[in-house]
């Protein structure tokens, strides 16, 4: 208890130390607890009340279906981030040697290890449950021990993958090579959560859409009578549910006890794997004596007409090439691509007319699925020198240069892929000429300038001390950055509707060749300069401002 | 050459640093020394342009480090007291993106020869990740001379590095100031600084408490080495800062 009141007391002297980012994190949760609160109260109420529904039965089957759905995404969710979680809080920690140094047994060090892993795997998971069941327990007029049986159950279910994450990470960590447990923890958690979201996206739920009313009903009734089996998400639903009339079923209980099970023989074996020495892995890789004097390779002398900036090109390509931190974010950006592509794939409409609004707004998508690249890729991309930020600092080049030549590193593939998705979304959803023309056009726009943005607004709040690239946008300044991203996508739509609108009007007319055309194009270029420099300058100024421990 | 004019860093209500002037000549190595928290770090930073300086101008090489960032900081060499650096480089593709960001000429041949003498030869071609504390600081080194810079600034020299190399840094950091160079070095190593500055100043509750080489600091307080002169000066600098801080009676 004592060793658990000295971490609480570190976490407040936390807050204190920097409220604002405190305030910036619960308020962002609390916006997002009350547009799930509010989302579930309404689909609940909308799921009785519908018509297609027609008994009470069904839809208390559909709702309990729905929550074990989100409870097995939750699960895997947690247990894809467990990995790199349980590897640092159980071997890696820095406090680690000192807690083991305390005059207390070491498998009491390793219950607040394992609590620390569960509270960072498992609380934002839970964070994101707690509105759905509280919307659904209001909604459904539960009884009060509702409320404190549904909070257990969830709580419990999500330990039994912090459980089994915990004991993969130490088979890991027998396995992996000296000094690259964290690496391949991470890949592997971001292959599987890639995997993911694609495997989600491939069900295709707009084929829902093409069924009739009654192949919706037959639909709706095979869903409802679906089981998962007798496993872990259903004993959580089971116990849900039962709670609402203000039961207590047996699933609760078998889930309360695995998972205090699981997580007590977790911190046993982590406390004799660390003892035994089993973690291995942690441990760094003994440098080899090589003497060879090795040249600059082929790929980095094409590099050196850009002077310094081609040199920081080169150092930022090293290290995303060889951080799996780094990297696996590219991975991400690739599901984002592939589910966006087979969104855009499997539109089928028969009308032009309708084909170029879809194109149109298609625009507005493509941008925010940028917005979301660059807040992964771009914008973090500053904040990535680290601690070895004063390397480029007490350098002899200005905080501009640094952020140019940062802005010209992430450049080329957000172009690449602005450009390269708006001409095959063009080509996909079969867009007239105008269309066509202005898709690529607007795709490139949208990537230059949410790459300034990112770089710019990433350099103007810098987080030096983020350890994971993923924490990096987690700041005010990271949401400055979605915002107005997301307004520009807006932004350039609205601007295109109008030759859009003129190509309904007439459709066999190619707009971009007449001089409103011309002008038009040319507007869209300066704004998307404009845009692109403000933040630049911003950044390049605060960047300059910036002192270490600010 | 260093040049500090009237120095003054505040960080919310407090002054790290108040008013602190001195200079550090060509060929010269100079200690920096204080207690914890007197305020060496931040001098440090201020000179190095990690930080800006709420008061006062400080000139490397000549040139003002806030207004004229770039030109200083090409003469600028510095050793910080904590060896961050990228983990996932090499040794020796550290030092070539810093040859190329510095524009050292023939810096390939440079980085080699400091290899060498600092025995690291061996290690060069492995991630940085891989190397202990020391190998790690004796890198810092090397990346902070390559471009035979006019002013070194070393912030905390000897940590982590073993005797042999303690005692090659220590007779690099004179033979570096003999070639017309400024050395500028912070330590709590007495012994350290007894060895090798020309001078020291010894900083206190953010104000220099003492300065001067070692013969005047001894006529100055009375005191025979520089330890004892350390906490002669810093001692008296506590009591004046006490008596300042004091109410005054209405």
């Amino acid at each position: 208890m004592m060793i658990f009141a000295m971490r609480l007391r570190g976490a407040l002297n936390g807050v204190k130390t920097n409220p604002g980012r405190y305030v910036f994190v619960f308020g962002f949760l609390a916006l997002v607890y009350w547009a799930t609160f509010a989302m579930t109260r309404r689909a609940v109420r909308f799921l009785y009340s519908y018509e297609v529904v027609d008994t009470i039965d069904l839809a208390s089957a559909i709702a309990q279906r729905s929550l074990e759905a989100l409870f097995i995404i939750l699960m895997l969710g947690v247990a894809f981030s467990v990995l790199t979680t349980a590897i640092t809080t159980l071997y890696s920690s820095e406090d680690l040697p000192f807690l083991l140094s305390l005059p207390v047994p070491a498998v009491q060090v390793f219950y607040l290890k394992v609590t620390e892993t569960y509270l960072n795997a498992a609380l934002l998971p839970a964070i994101f449950t707690l509105p759905v069941l509280v919307g659904v327990g209001l909604e459904l007029g539960a009884a009060p021990s509702y409320y404190v049986i549904s909070l257990a159950a969830v709580l419990a279910l999500y330990a039994i993958p912090v459980a089994i994450g915990g004991f993969l990470s130490l088979l890991l960590m027998r396995v992996a090579p000296a000094g690259r447990v964290k690496e391949a923890s991470t890949a592997l958690s971001v292959v599987l959560a890639a995997g993911l979201i694609f495997g989600l996206r491939a069900l295709r739920p707009e084929q829902i859409a093409d069924l009739s009313p009654e192949q919706f009903r037959i639909f709706l009734e095979r869903y409802a009578s679906f089981e998962v089996g007798w496993l872990p998400p259903s004993w959580a639903s089971q116990a849900v549910w039962s709670a609402i009339g203000g039961d207590v079923s047996a699933g609760a209980y078998f889930l309360a006890l695995l998972s205090l099970l699981l997580l007590w023989m977790m911190a046993r074996f982590a406390a004799f794997a660390y003892r035994e020495g089993w973690v291995r892995s942690l441990e760094s890789g003994t440098p080899k004596l090589d003497p060879t004097v090795r040249p600059a390779a082929w790929w980095e002398r094409l590099f050196r007409p850009l002077g310094r900036t081609g040199s920081i090109i080169v150092k930022d390509i090293r290290l995303l090439v060889r951080d799996p931190t780094q990297w696996s974010q590219l991975l991400v950006l690739v599901a984002l691509a592939g589910v966006y592509l087979v969104s855009v794939g499997s539109v089928q409409v028969e009308l032009q007319r309708f084909r170029d609004v879809l194109g149109t707004l298609n625009l507005m998508f493509l941008g925010f699925l940028l917005a979301g690249v660059g807040v992964r890729t771009a914008y973090p991309i500053v904040s990535l020198e680290g601690e070895g930020f004063w390397m480029l600092r007490t350098g002899p080049l200005s905080s501009t240069s640094i952020v140019m030549s940062k802005f010209w590193n992430a450049l080329p593939v957000m172009a690449i892929l602005g450009f390269g998705l708006g001409y095959t979304a063009a080509r996909l959803i079969d867009v007239s000429p105008t269309l066509a023309f202005v898709s690529p056009i607007a795709g490139l726009s949208a990537a230059i300038v949410t790459t300034g943005l990112g770089i710019g607004l990433g350099a103007a709040f810098p987080r030096f001390d983020a350890t994971n690239p993923s924490e990096i946008p987690l700041s005010p300044g990271g949401l400055l950055y979605m915002t107005l991203s997301l307004a520009y996508a807006t932004l350039m739509t609205l601007v295109l509707a109008w030759p859009a609108w003129q190509t309904l009007r007439r459709p066999g007319e190619f707009y971009w060749s007449q001089p409103e055309g011309l002008v038009l194009l040319g507007l869209i270029t300066l704004l998307t300069l404009l845009v692109t420099v403000l933040p630049l300058l911003l950044g390049s100024r605060r960047l300059a401002q910036y002192e270490p421990g600010s | 050459m260093i040049e500090v004019h009237d120095l003054a860093k505040r960080y919310g209500r407090i002054e790290a640093v108040r008013g602190v002037s001195f200079t550090a000549y060509p060929g010269e190595v100079l200690g920096l020394l204080g207690p914890n928290g007197a305020g060496k770090s931040t001098t440090i930073k201020a000179i190095t342009g990690l930080i800006r300086p709420t008061r006062g101008r400080v000139s490397l090489a000549g040139y003002d480090v806030v207004k004229e960032s770039v030109a200083a900081k090409t003469h600028l060499g510095y050793v910080p007291d904590r060896p961050y650096l990228y983990q996932k480089l090499t040794g020796r593709e550290l030092l070539r993106f810093l040859s190329q960001l510095r524009q050292v000429e023939d810096g390939a041949a440079k980085a080699q020869k400091w290899l060498e003498f600092f025995s690291l030869q061996d290690f060069a071609n492995e991630l940085i990740e891989t190397y202990s504390h020391g190998m790690r600081q004796k890198l810092t080194f090397i990346a902070a001379l390559l471009h035979d810079p006019k002013v070194l600034i070393i912030d905390e020299p000897m940590v982590g590095l073993d005797p042999r190399a303690s005692k090659q840094v220590r007779q690099l950091m004179i033979d570096y100031a003999d070639k017309g160079n400024t050395v500028l070095l912070t330590t709590h190593s007495m012994e350290v600084a007894e060895a090798v500055a020309d001078r020291v100043i010894v900083v206190s509750k953010g104000a220099i408490a003492g300065e001067g080489d070692l013969e005047a600091l001894r006529q100055q307080t009375g005191e025979g080495n520089l330890e004892e002169i350390f906490m002669r000066l810093t001692e008296e600098a506590s009591q004046t800062r006490a008596s300042e801080q004091e109410p005054t009676p209405a």
